[in-house]
């Protein structure tokens, strides 16, 4: 049954976000407005950077690892913080708790991104009667990606909207910040230069998205202590 | 109310088209050739079915097991006959059946020899069985060798343990083998097509009608895989040296001093395997004057394949002076080639429908003819049709060589008036030698090119090519077009693709939809307490019942 296939993917992929959404508080308050105007300002980043990485890299047949596009790629993912960034500061939000904000807008970037990025593939691929793990490891990568971008919207937000940040952790706040944006060039690297298989690739995605996950919830609990 | 009529009815069309379920891509896709289907005077025979969609199964299997749902894989080259033979006396259902050719690289040319052996038998034994469920013929490739193995791993039926229930073993893998295509539907009235090139001789003082002397071989073949038969030996070889022929007597023929008194007639033609019928509608539209004027002719089957020793078969008596004249004009020549001609004599039954060799359509019309071959024996019908062992390398370039030369200088010192003396007319080293390029090169294209008849359409590529090439070779260039004789049906759909797909069984997706609702529901759980609270949780667990007393 390839369709049920499918759904099992589908649910392993979207799944989380649905359960994040109604599991926290944020449903309470309902924030889905914001959930979906960080949604939106994902899409227009990711058209910009369409565009750009359209001008500026170069096609290549093979799949090797080229240090330069793999460079340009990196420069151009920090279209995403500057995207962020909009979706954190710019947008007008209800009298939402800064706790939340950062919540929703980094869950509404996440669903954005696992929608565009895997939703079609899904659907052309894991209804098909061939079966193979791919789907699967793909549902997992998206639970990971989700991680991470809470992270990042939690760094995002201390970087911007937090004034009074305890100095000695600001440099910290930064480096994280600096990983998380470049953790899609870091996974790229692993699996062109060094050939690492799906399963290696996926585990380390989860555990990298988990330490990083509890790095800055760390960070975000030290910067709301009271003073 | 409108609102959620409108998302129901997406959700509906979103549904639908969901389940539509395509195949997508397979990990592996190999070209399938069918297995011929024909009718013999309303009796079916070969396969009847072509869509295929039945998990793989590989030999050994269980005693008793029921094969009715899956597709067995033979692979050639230790084929268990007994076990074919089982299925077929036994009129066992199968799923389908998939012969797997064995790759034609370098290394397997050098044991073609038990391979061809195979290839006959099962030929043999393939197109007078009725079997009804699809047979196909595949080339092993890496891919498909790899897929062998994990067939064979299961119970041999492929079937995974349950198909519906159960089944825990997530890594067993079942594979599937699918040909989508359609039904096979009758090929109304195929056509035959027969070509013929006239060289006419020097016409001296006088109007009398100059004797002519035919060349005749026939150029379609029939075999298990209509696509795959190339007949290289029958009759590709027949063909080659009939065309060789034309071109060294169209040198001779083009200079008027060199020019014979005999008329030659080359006949290239069609539907060989169904008792020479092609020939006979071909005699039966001829000029009763050119008929008659037939002194006599020569045909070609299967001359590609012996070492020593060739055979003329006659149906009138060898002692007829025609008949002897000729013969002792082979004779002549093949002593000088140290090779031996026997003569077999074959008497034609009016009565019986079967014509086992091209001269004998001659001789129901009253011209006298002989057949030139390696085969000692009369074939069966249908046998010795240039089938699927009847390859490039079952025929050797210098038997054809020698063919040439004993046809061409005995015909050669009889149209000339030689006879008996020492003369070499197509001698080597002289420009009217042979040329082994051109054999070798026809004979390559002739065995790269399936030509069964009834699958050849009007200006098929080679038919349009002996044609060019004729035309070439002789003045004037003919094309007849007829249709196959009634006692024969064939159907279509000779060729399709074979997709092999890996798949699970639905216990699999059972115990994975489990896997992620559980993860999902643990994932709740943890969100549910990290964030707001246990107690919360459990005023969710408890809130429903409260809500239905209150209702109550």
């Amino acid at each position: 049954m390839t369709l049920f296939h499918f759904l099992n993917c589908a649910l392993l992929t979207f799944g989380p976000h649905a359960v994040y959404y109604t599991a926290t508080p944020l449903s309470e308050y309902d924030t889905i407005g914001t959930c979906v105007k960080a949604a939106i300002v994902y899409l227009g980043t990711a058209l910009v950077k369409l565009i750009c990485l359209a001008t500026f890299l170069e096609v290549s047949d093979s799949d090797s690892f080229n240090p330069y596009q793999e460079l340009l790629k990196a420069l151009i993912g920090f279209i995403d913080v500057a995207g962020l960034y909009f979706a954190l500061t710019q947008l007008t939000h209800r009298n939402i708790s800064q706790n939340h904000k950062f919540q929703a807008v980094g869950l509404g970037w996440a669903f954005a991104d696992s929608v565009l990025h895997r939703l079609v593939p899904l659907w052309v691929g894991a209804r098909g009667l061939e079966f193979t793990w791919e789907y699967i490891f793909q549902g997992i990568e998206a639970n990971a990606d989700l991680v991470l971008n809470l992270s990042l919207a939690a760094i995002g937000s201390l970087m911007w909207l937090r004034r009074n940040k305890p100095k000695t952790l600001i440099p910290i706040i930064y480096a994280c910040a600096g990983i998380l944006a470049t953790m899609p060039s870091i996974t790229s690297y692993l699996r062109r230069a060094l050939g690492w298989q799906p399963p290696k690739l996926v585990a380390f995605e989860l555990s990298s998205s988990l330490v990083m996950a509890i790095i800055s919830w760390q960070l975000f609990s030290a910067c709301h202590r009271p003073v | 109310m409108v609102m959620s009529l409108t998302t129901y009815s997406i959700l509906v069309l979103v549904l639908v088209l969901a389940v539509c379920v395509e195949l997508g891509d397979a990990a592996t896709a190999v070209d399938a050739y069918r297995l011929i289907q024909y009718d013999l005077d309303g009796a079916p025979y070969g396969s009847r079915l072509a869509a295929l969609n039945h998990f793989a199964g590989v030999a050994p299997f269980a005693s008793g097991v029921d094969l009715s749902r899956t597709a067995v894989i033979l692979p050639l080259r230790d084929l268990n006959f007994t076990l074919l033979h089982e299925f077929i006396t036994g009129k066992q259902q199968l799923g389908g059946l998939l012969f797997l050719l064995p790759q034609d690289t370098d290394n397997a040319r050098k044991d073609t020899g038990p391979i061809r052996t195979i290839l006959s038998k099962l030929e043999h034994l393939l197109i007078h069985a009725n079997l009804p469920y699809p047979v196909y013929f595949a080339h092993e490739d890496d891919k498909i060798n790899e897929v062998l193995p994990d067939v064979q791993r299961g119970d041999g039926t492929g079937q995974p343990a349950s198909a519906t229930t159960g089944g825990l073993e997530l890594m067993t893998h079942s594979f599937k083998l699918v040909v989508s295509t359609s039904e096979p539907k009758k090929l109304s009235s195929p056509t035959i097509t027969n070509i013929q090139g006239w060289l006419p001789g020097l016409k001296g003082d006088g109007t009398s009608q100059l004797p002519t002397i035919a060349v005749v071989a026939s150029y379609d073949t029939f075999g298990a895989a209509p696509e795959l038969s190339v007949g290289s030996d029958s009759n590709g070889s027949g063909v080659v040296v009939l065309l060789e022929i034309a071109r060294l007597f169209s040198r001779l023929y083009s200079n008027p001093n060199t020019r014979g008194r005999y008329n030659l007639l080359f006949g290239l033609t069609s539907g060989g395997p169904y008792n020479y019928d092609g020939t006979m509608k071909w005699l039966r539209n001829f000029d009763q004057r050119i008929r008659e004027s037939i002194e006599f002719a020569i045909c070609l089957n299967s001359v590609g394949s012996w070492d020593n020793e060739l055979w003329l078969h006659v149906s009138k008596p060898p002692e007829n002076v025609y008949i002897r004249q000729v013969y002792e004009s082979l004779a002549d020549v093949a002593k000088e080639l140290d090779v031996t001609i026997g003569i077999k004599h074959k008497k034609i039954n009016i009565s019986n429908s079967r014509v086992a060799w091209e001269h004998e359509q001659f001789s129901r019309v009253r011209v006298t003819a002989l057949t030139l071959s390696e085969l000692s024996v009369a074939p069966e019908l249908l046998h010795n049709t240039g089938g699927l062992s009847d390859s490039r390398d079952s025929v050797d370039d210098t038997a054809i060589q020698k063919s040439i030369k004993l046809v061409a200088e005995s015909l050669g010192r009889h149209i000339y008036g030689y006879h008996g003396r020492n003369v070499q007319i197509f001698a080597d080293n002289s420009s009217l030698a042979l040329n082994p390029f051109y054999v070798k090169s026809w004979l390559d294209l002739l065995s790269q090119t399936p030509r069964v008849a009834p699958f050849l359409s009007k200006n098929d590529a080679i038919v349009s090519a002996l044609k060019k090439e004729l035309a070439d070779h002789t003045d004037e260039v003919n094309v007849y077009h007829e249709t196959i004789d009634g006692m024969f049906t064939f159907y279509d759909s000779t060729r399709s693709t074979l997709s092999i797909y890996q798949v699970t069984s639905v216990g699999f997706d059972f115990v994975m939809l489990a896997i992620i609702g559980l993860y999902l529901i643990v994932l709740f759980t943890v969100l549910v307490i990290a964030t707001r609270g246990f107690d919360e949780l459990l005023l969710m667990i408890r809130r429903p019942p409260t809500r239905k007393s209150k209702a109550a």
